[in-house]
This record gives C-alpha cells, sequence and structure tokens, in this order.
C-alpha cells in the first residue's frame, strides 16, 4: 500500500512538473526472437515484444525525480502448446515488474540520496556476480539478458556521503524483499534440478502420493531488512572498495520432509548471510609492457551461504549447510591491432568443504551440489571467461563473441552482430551454444541453444 | 560502445597531453612574428586543448555521413575542468553523457588526462545496459574516434612531442567551404603553414600539413598524407573567440573530417560553449558517475 501511494505520488508530481518544463524521456519498443539451434524448423523459444518509457523531472537543482516502466507479452507461448505450463509465469510481465525504477535523488553537498525502487550494483567483475548481489536476480533466461533487465529492483533508502574527493561512503537499507526468480517448468531455460523435482511431484501424485510446498518469505519487519555498506576511495591510482551485505539470501533452498507413505512435504525458506567483500580498478598508464591494461577484481566472502548438500550422482539434494564461501575474480582488458578489445577474466568459487562433516548420512550423500542442476559441485571451481570485440563500417557494425567456461568442460559460445540500421533503429543477431555435462550449469542447456534476433526501436 | 564512448570524449574538449613546454596554464597565447616551428606548434597544442580556461561546458552533436548521404548522429553534453596539479600529475578531467539517440543515451565516460605526455588517460565507462561503471583501458591511437573519420590521436591523444616540425611558409589561407553548413570559413586568413612528420614510422600518416591560424594560434586546417605520400584524410577547425572576464578564448564550434577514400565525413558542432563557470572538481568523479540515473 505504502509503495503504492510512493508510485501515485511520484506520477502526480512527475505530471505536475511536466507543466513546468525539465521534463526528459526516452525509451524503447522491442522484438526478441528465439530459435533453438537443435529443430532451426521453427522451434521457438521467444517471440517476446517489449516496451520501455524512462523520465526523469528536475523539481530543482538538487532535486530529481526519475521513473522508468516495462512491459512485455511473449507471443511464442500462444503459439506453442508444448510450453503451456509456463505460459502465465513467461508469458508476460509478473506482478510489479512492470516498474523497473521510481525514484527521487537528493544533493546536499557532499551527502546524495537515492530514494525509492532502484538497482545498485557492485564489483568490477563482467558478467559474474561476485559483489554483485544487493538485487536479487531474474534467471529465466539464464543469465542471457542484459544485467539492467536481470536485477530485481528493490524499495530502498540508498545514502552516500562524500567525505572528500573520489572517495564516498555508501549505506544501503532495504526494507523490500523479493526472491530471485527462476524459470518455470515449460519454457527454455528450467532448470534441471527443478525438472527434476517437478517429475518427481508428478510421479508422487500419479501413485497417489502428496507433495505439500510451502514457501517461507522473511516476515516483513525492519529487522529483516538487507543492510549495505560501501566505502569506495583510491590509493594512487588504485581505486578499491570495501563492502558489506548483511540480509536474506534471495534464492529459497528447499527442504523435503517424508511425512509417511509417499507423503511429502516441502519447505522453501530463505537464509540470511552476509557477504563481506572488496575490489579494485586499476589502469597501467605509465610507460612500460603493462601500459594500457587494465586490471580489474573483486573478492568476497559469503558468510553463512546456504549450501545444498546431498548426492551428485542420483542428482538429489539432502540437507542445507550454512558454509563460508568465497569468490574471487580478477579480469584483465586491453586493446590490441588498432581496434579489437580483449577481456579475460579469471575466477573461482571456493566452497567451505569439499564435503559436509557432522553428517549422519551415507557417504554419497555428503557431497555439495549445483544449486541449478544438483549435480556435483567441485570445491573450487575454476571459471574463465573472454570476450573478444570490435567494429567496422564507422562503428555501424559491431561483432562480439562471448566464450565463457570452466575446468569442467562446460561453457557457453555467444557470438553476436549489431548493426545500427538508423539513429533510432539497431539490429542483433546472435547465438547462445551451449555445452557440457548435463549436471553443469551451461550444460543443462546443451539442447536449449539458440540463435536470436533483437530490433529495437528507440525514442 | 566502450571505445565509442572513450573516443567521444575530446570532440570539444579536445582534451590531450600536456605537451612539453613552458607555458603556463590559464593563460592566453597567440603566435608571434618570427616564432619557430616548434613555438607555433607549441601553442597549437595549447589552444587545441583549451589550457587557457578554468573550466568549460558545452553541448556537441556529431554527425556521420556516409557516401551516399546517409546521416547518423550523436548528441552529447559535456563538462571539462583544466587543473594543471603537479601533485597528482592531472592536466584535465573531462566528463561527457550521451543525450541521443535514446539507445545510446546515459551512456558517460569520465576520462582523466595527466601532464605527463608518456602517460595514458583514465578512463571510466558508465554502462547504462549494466548500471555499472567499468573501468576501461584507453583505445589505440589509429582506432577511429566514436566512429568518426577522426583517428583518436586527432583528437584526444597526440602530443607535441610525437611529431617533428618544420615551417614551410606563411600564407593567406584560400578557405575552406564547408559542405554542412554551406559557408566558406577563413578566407585569406594570415596563416603559419606548418609541416608535422611522426617520430613513428611505420604509422598510419608520414606527415601532416597544418595551417595554424596567426590570430588565435588555432590549427585551422590540416591535410594527411598515407605512408606512400598520398593525401588521403582533410580536417577543418572553425573556432569562434569568447571574451571571458576579458580574456579572448578561442574555441572550436566546428570541425570537419573527411576521408578521401571511402567518402565517408564527420562533422562535430559545439553549442552552448561557456568557460570558467566554477564546475567543482567533484562532479568529476567515479562516485558521480555512479549516481547516473539513464
Amino acid at each position: 500500500m505504502k509503495k503504492s501511494v510512493f508510485v501515485v505520488l511520484f506520477l502526480l508530481s512527475s505530471s505536475f512538473a511536466f507543466a513546468e518544463g525539465q521534463f526528459d524521456f526516452s525509451g524503447y519498443l522491442k522484438n526478441e526472437i528465439g530459435i533453438r539451434l537443435q529443430d532451426f524448423n521453427g522451434d521457438l523459444q521467444k517471440f517476446k515484444n517489449i516496451a520501455e518509457v524512462a523520465g526523469e523531472y528536475t523539481v530543482k537543482e538538487d532535486v530529481v525525480l526519475f521513473a522508468k516502466v516495462k512491459y512485455w507479452y511473449d507471443l511464442m507461448y500462444d503459439f506453442r502448446s508444448q510450453y503451456d505450463k509456463g505460459q502465465d509465469a513467461m508469458g508476460h510481465i509478473q506482478r510489479t515488474d512492470w516498474l523497473r525504477d521510481c525514484y527521487l535523488d537528493y544533493t546536499n553537498g557532499a551527502w546524495f540520496l537515492r530514494l525509492g525502487k532502484q538497482q545498485v550494483a557492485w564489483g568490477q567483475a563482467d558478467g559474474i556476480t561476485v559483489l554483485d548481489r544487493v538485487n536479487p536476480v531474474d534467471l529465466s533466461e539464464y543469465w542471457l539478458q542484459d544485467f539492467v533487465d536481470m536485477r530485481i529492483p528493490l524499495w530502498m533508502a540508498n545514502v552516500n556521503y562524500a567525505p572528500k574527493l573520489n572517495s564516498n561512503l555508501q549505506i544501503l537499507i532495504i526494507p523490500d524483499f523479493e526472491q530471485s526468480t527462476s524459470a518455470p517448468i515449460g519454457s527454455s531455460f528450467t532448470t534441471y534440478a527443478y525438472t527434476r523435482y517437478d517429475n518427481w511431484k508428478e510421479s508422487m501424485k500419479r501413485i497417489g502420493g502428496s507433495v505439500d510446498e510451502n514457501i517461507y518469505f522473511p516476515a516483513k519487519k525492519f529487522e529483516n531488512s538487507t543492510f549495505g555498506l560501501q566505502w569506495s576511495d583510491r590509493i594512487g591510482d588504485l581505486a578499491y572498495t570495501l563492502n558489506f551485505l548483511d540480509g536474506y539470501y534471495y534464492s529459497a533452498r528447499n527442504t523435503t520432509i517424508g511425512l509417511g507413505g509417499v507423503r511429502f512435504k516441502v519447505d522453501r525458506a530463505f537464509k540470511r548471510w552476509q557477504m563481506y567483500g572488496s575490489s579494485f580498478n586499476k589502469t597501467f598508464t605509465n610507460p612500460g609492457f603493462m601500459q594500457g591494461i587494465t586490471l580489474r577484481g573483486d573478492l568476497a566472502l559469503y558468510k553463512h551461504e546456504p549450501t545444498y548438500i546431498g548426492d551428485p550422482v542420483t542428482a538429489s539434494a539432502k540437507e542445507i549447510k550454512r558454509w563460508d564461501n568465497v569468490f574471487w575474480l580478477i579480469g584483465a582488458d586491453r586493446y590490441v591491432a588498432t581496434n579489437w578489445l580483449l577481456s579475460f577474466q579469471f575466477a573461482q568459487y571456493i566452497l567451505d568443504e569439499a564435503k559436509a562433516k557432522d553428517n549422519t548420512r551415507p557417504v554419497q550423500q555428503q557431497y555439495p551440489l549445483n544449486p541449478f542442476t544438483y549435480g556435483p559441485a567441485d570445491q573450487v571451481e575454476n571459471i574463465f571467461s573472454l570476450k573478444v570485440s570490435t567494429d567496422f563500417m564507422n562503428e555501424r557494425l559491431k561483432p562480439e563473441v562471448l566464450w565463457s567456461f570452466t575446468d569442467d568442460n562446460q561453457g557457453r559460445i555467444s557470438p553476436k552482430v549489431t548493426y545500427e540500421v538508423k539513429d533510432n533503429l539497431w539490429l542483433t543477431c546472435g547465438i547462445h551454444y551451449f555445452y557440457g555435462d548435463l549436471l553443469d550449469s551451461n550444460g543443462q542447456y546443451r539442447e536449449q541453444g539458440q540463435f536470436y534476433t533483437q530490433l529495437k526501436y528507440t525514442f | 560502445m566502450k571505445k565509442l564512448c572513450l573516443a567521444v570524449l575530446g570532440i570539444v574538449l579536445l582534451t590531450g597531453h600536456a605537451m612539453a613546454s613552458n607555458l603556463e596554464y590559464f593563460k592566453v597565447y597567440t603566435p608571434k612574428q618570427g616564432m619557430s616551428a616548434d613555438e607555433i606548434m607549441n601553442i597549437e597544442y595549447f589552444v587545441k586543448y583549451t589550457k587557457f580556461a578554468h573550466d568549460a561546458s558545452f553541448y556537441g552533436k556529431a554527425y556521420f555521413i556516409d557516401k551516399s548521404g546517409s546521416v547518423r548522429e550523436r548528441e552529447t553534453t559535456r563538462l571539462r575542468i583544466t587543473l594543471g596539479r603537479k601533485s597528482d600529475d592531472i592536466a584535465y578531467k573531462d566528463l561527457v553523457m550521451f543525450t541521443a539517440p535514446a539507445q545510446v543515451k546515459g551512456l558517460a565516460t569520465l576520462t582523466w588526462t595527466y601532464m605527463n605526455p608518456k602517460k595514458e588517460q583514465d578512463t571510466w565507462l558508465w554502462v547504462p545496459s549494466l548500471k555499472k561503471i567499468r573501468k576501461i583501458s584507453a583505445a589505440n591511437a589509429d582506432d577511429s574516434f566514436m566512429g568518426s573519420d577522426f583517428t583518436n590521436e586527432d583528437i584526444l591523444t597526440r602530443r607535441f612531442e610525437d611529431e617533428a616540425y618544420t615551417l614551410l611558409r606563411e600564407e593567406n589561407f584560400k578557405g575552406y567551404h564547408c559542405d554542412f553548413t554551406k559557408k566558406t570559413y577563413y578566407q585569406d586568413a594570415p596563416c603559419f603553414v606548418i609541416e608535422a612528420k611522426p617520430k613513428r614510422s611505420p604509422w598510419y600518416y608520414s606527415k601532416r600539413i597544418l595551417w595554424v591560424d596567426k590570430a588565435t594560434g588555432a590549427g585551422i586546417y590540416e591535410e594527411m598524407y598515407d605512408p606512400n605520400g598520398k593525401l588521403f584524410k582533410i580536417i577543418f577547425k572553425k573556432f569562434q573567440v569568447y571574451n571571458v572576464n576579458g580574456k579572448e578564448y578561442p574555441a572550436q564550434e566546428l570541425l570537419e573530417g573527411k576521408d578521401l577514400r571511402t567518402g565517408h565525413r564527420t562533422v562535430i558542432t559545439n553549442e552552448d560553449i561557456r568557460f570558467d563557470i566554477g564546475i567543482p572538481e567533484d562532479q568529476l568523479t567515479e562516485q558521480k558517475l555512479m549516481q547516473s540515473r539513464w
């Protein structure tokens, strides 16, 4: 209710503002078509039409209102009956997701406040969320969307104070909570774990059993808010941040309880965790063999991160452990041969243990699991990404290739080309090719490789 | 995209490295009769990088016109402060924000340029599709500047030390007819004609011939020759003199670059140019860039 009142007040003030001047807006219409590579003759994965409009009103020099709304409808779910189960969740925009931004900015000397629905991005990683954990994420299209569309915005107070030049203290108070979402059953990017769970549930029903599902959201109390802190500063020409986040983990973890016979209860609950982290960036600007290279990195300790334990062979989760896991990344970028940009990243996700201790379960059920597939999770997962991009025709044609992979011989190769037809009309064509074992994060989608087009009209 | 933004930086601001000269920041210099080629070019770089002003703001438009006449546009607003500060070696800070078309709206680049001519710039990019800042590497000197017919070094990074100069002659400029505005500029303007040869070899050009306006020290026209000695590009710059607190600041209002090999040309216009308006330095920080809305 409070949120609705805020939105109405915001829109009223904006419309009033429009009459007064200092109003700026822009937006786009976009069509996205995805076709499965394995069945190129017409197995659509999406036919999504998107409209987005953003507006900004400068009330006075130090007070600015900003809002962005979005709507989309995926016609593919009307065209293809095999995806009927996913239509409700994937056919159109969900719940309050239409409001992407709605906030007020206030600046006063060293103070900057941003109050309202927004997203906050931390860290230096590109495409990998090491420190970028302030907002939950929408993984209904795996990690294929732009991050601005993938992050789920939250209502928060974002308070900033700059005690000196080039430094900033950011305090986040987030009384809002949304869970990270994944693709539902009946869509192209349903996780393997979810598919197996659904199959099990259906099999229980077929033999007369039942699965009672419950989800427990954090109670709406101030003490259940997420709190964040970031200090950013420079040491010479090295910029760094120190980060802290304390809140509820945005992905619920399942616990299955047998009630006797073929009756089961599945409780989905959110656990509180903390993140301690740091990031840096530095460009080597002085002459020498490193000149022109930008180094950047993130380091995070995920304290009490809910981690699935179970049997990776049968892809079955048995328990949740609260482990202290570490995720770090280092990236390097450099232009070579006039206008070719190479961008390389290496990351390690290090689990607290290779195997659960103090576990009374059989040995084969004591291993950490990949949360997407319930397949095996290495204690040290090595992750690599390489991006190569360039341009032709006075930057009108921009090809790019992203290859991300792990040491388990699984990954994704995503080449794409963007062409500027006119100032306000852009066409992108590309491919997402997944490979690997069915129980790996990318391998689970090895039959969901995609050719896609995006046609975007901006105004 | 990153490169495009990086490049945009300089259109008007023409940020660059300080040259090895004793010219003091925040003063106005004009060439004098009898000066050597080096002295004239020292002043030309000083004017090009507007080292006379404490700060500046601009609104700019860029037009990319291909051989068929098809035009693409970009619009930007820019802030710049000149520091010339020895403690951290920073010569300039520039902030360029794209305002149109909507596809690139919000894209913003912050660049710090150092006084040490051998030191590259530090550049940060605000990427709207990530809602995030990315520290990026400087683009290569011979790469196209924002997809234009200028290279990055034409606009951003060429330094006084990069070339050897010879004074060829003094003459009245024949005038330049701009296809974009349909006007002729600098007809019969007294100029020094300088030959500039790059010290780097091999390089994408073998020499430039520059016409430097005697009245302002501004390089108003140049011809670029490829390694075979063939003319391949011409660049024209129209300056307007602004009277600011009794000092006369020459500022670039119009640039036109033509690639004679492809027939593609680029026109950049700068409007609403304001100098010495007291832009605070904290407006040009990574932290400020993070507060972008678009």
